[in-house]
């Protein structure tokens, strides 16, 4: 019942003054019939009242349940990226390990071959300059074919090894996929933490914080926003500068 | 000359020993933090310190500083090979007495020549 409308004090004025008729004239039922009614037109605006606090609490119950995606991210997703990204760091290492050890091995076998291609060409320099006995050419000839063959074998070894290295890159692929999801991932904790400053909290802070440049304070690891930033270097050619400004 | 090689991550451990064998330094040693640092290099006749920053445990910048508060140590060189690019982070290093800042990624070239420039100081 809105008592601030016009037509709706006026319907008031006349029911309250119909009603002190009735209870002077002593005509009770008549009295008691108008209270009722009175009463029920005050349950209309409550009913009214009440739908709204219902549709209300349903969107609040709503929105609460499409939160409830952020119990499924802190319970199940936050874990499993934590594991994802674990094996991206195995990945990464195992294929640097692979990588290295296969390079190692072909070093080795280029330092032996360049040393063993040095001792023969003393050997053949000597042969051209004629300091050669003459029993020696046919140990000489030996040599060669030997070094041939050895150079041969040492070829297709480096090749298969080279090929090895290729094959360990392919965790490229695996880890970038591991990666991918959990970048989606960090995406959907993002929104659900905005949704949540909007229903709770103040977008204006938000807004505020977005803009705001926090500066990082003692060590940080790799800069993967460089050019973003001005108090880091952009190379080895900067930390040169840098140091020999200081006297180094 | 015998190096110790400091750094969490053992493949980079593995990088820089490799190059530095390349480059005729075959006594290496290594190192996964400043705490496990420190005493090898009381204990061990070290000539040369490579190392990173940012290590769980005792961090390069404080193995420096220890190194340069070590009346044993104190007149070693130290060459720090690290992601950390802050121009404040470069010269706190340089202010507690780095003889050497090389920022990763680098290349084998880079460590060549910071290391030749060292001994080069050294020498003169």
């Amino acid at each position: 019942m809105k008592l601030s409308n016009k037509d709706q004090l006026a319907q008031t004025i006349d029911q309250t003054k119909d009603l002190l008729a009735h209870l002077e004239n002593n005509e009770i039922e008549d009295a008691q019939e108008l209270i009722d009614s009175l009463a029920s037109d005050g349950d209309d605006d409550l009913f009214i009242e009440i739908g709204k606090l219902t549709r209300n609490l349903h969107e609040a119950l709503t929105n609460f349940q499409m939160d409830s995606r952020i119990t499924d991210l802190a319970a199940s997703e936050i874990p499993d990226a934590k594991e994802r990204l674990n094996y991206v760091i195995e990945k990464t290492e195992a294929a640097a390990n692979k990588t290295m050890d296969k390079v190692e091995s072909c070093t080795q076998r280029s330092d032996v071959m360049a040393k063993d291609s040095e001792e023969l060409l003393v050997e053949w320099k000597k042969l051209y300059n004629r300091e050669l006995e003459p029993g020696d050419f046919r140990k000489l000839c030996k040599k060669i074919e030997s070094h041939l063959e050895k150079n041969k074998n040492d070829a297709d070894e480096l090749h298969s090894e080279l090929t090895e290295v290729l094959m360990a890159q392919d965790y490229q692929d695996l880890t970038g996929q591991v990666i991918r999801q959990v970048i989606t991932l960090v995406h959907d904790v993002e929104e659900s933490m905005v949704h949540i400053i909007k229903m709770f909290g103040s977008m204006d802070g938000y807004n505020q914080a977005k803009t705001k440049t926090t500066a990082k304070e003692g060590v940080e690891g790799p800069v993967v926003n460089v050019e973003k930033r001005d108090d880091v270097v952009q190379g080895q050619d900067e930390v040169d500068d840098l140091l020999s400004s200081l006297g180094f | 000359m015998k190096i110790l090689v400091v750094d969490d991550f053992s493949t980079m451990r593995r990088i820089i020993k490799n190059l530095l064998r390349d480059l005729g330094f075959t006594n290496t040693q290594e190192a996964d933090d400043g705490n496990t640092a420190l005493p090898m290099l009381q204990a061990g006749n070290f000539d040369f310190l490579v190392t990173d920053w940012n290590m769980p445990g005792m961090q390069g910048i404080d193995l420096l500083k220890a190194v340069r508060a070590d009346d044993k140590l104190k007149s070693m060189p130290v060459l720090m090979v690290t992601a950390e690019s802050k121009r404040e982070q470069i010269i706190e290093a340089a202010q507690a007495g780095v003889n050497g800042y090389i920022v990763k990624p680098f290349t084998a070239a880079t460590l060549n020549e910071k290391l030749q420039k060292i001994f080069e100081r050294i020498d003169g």
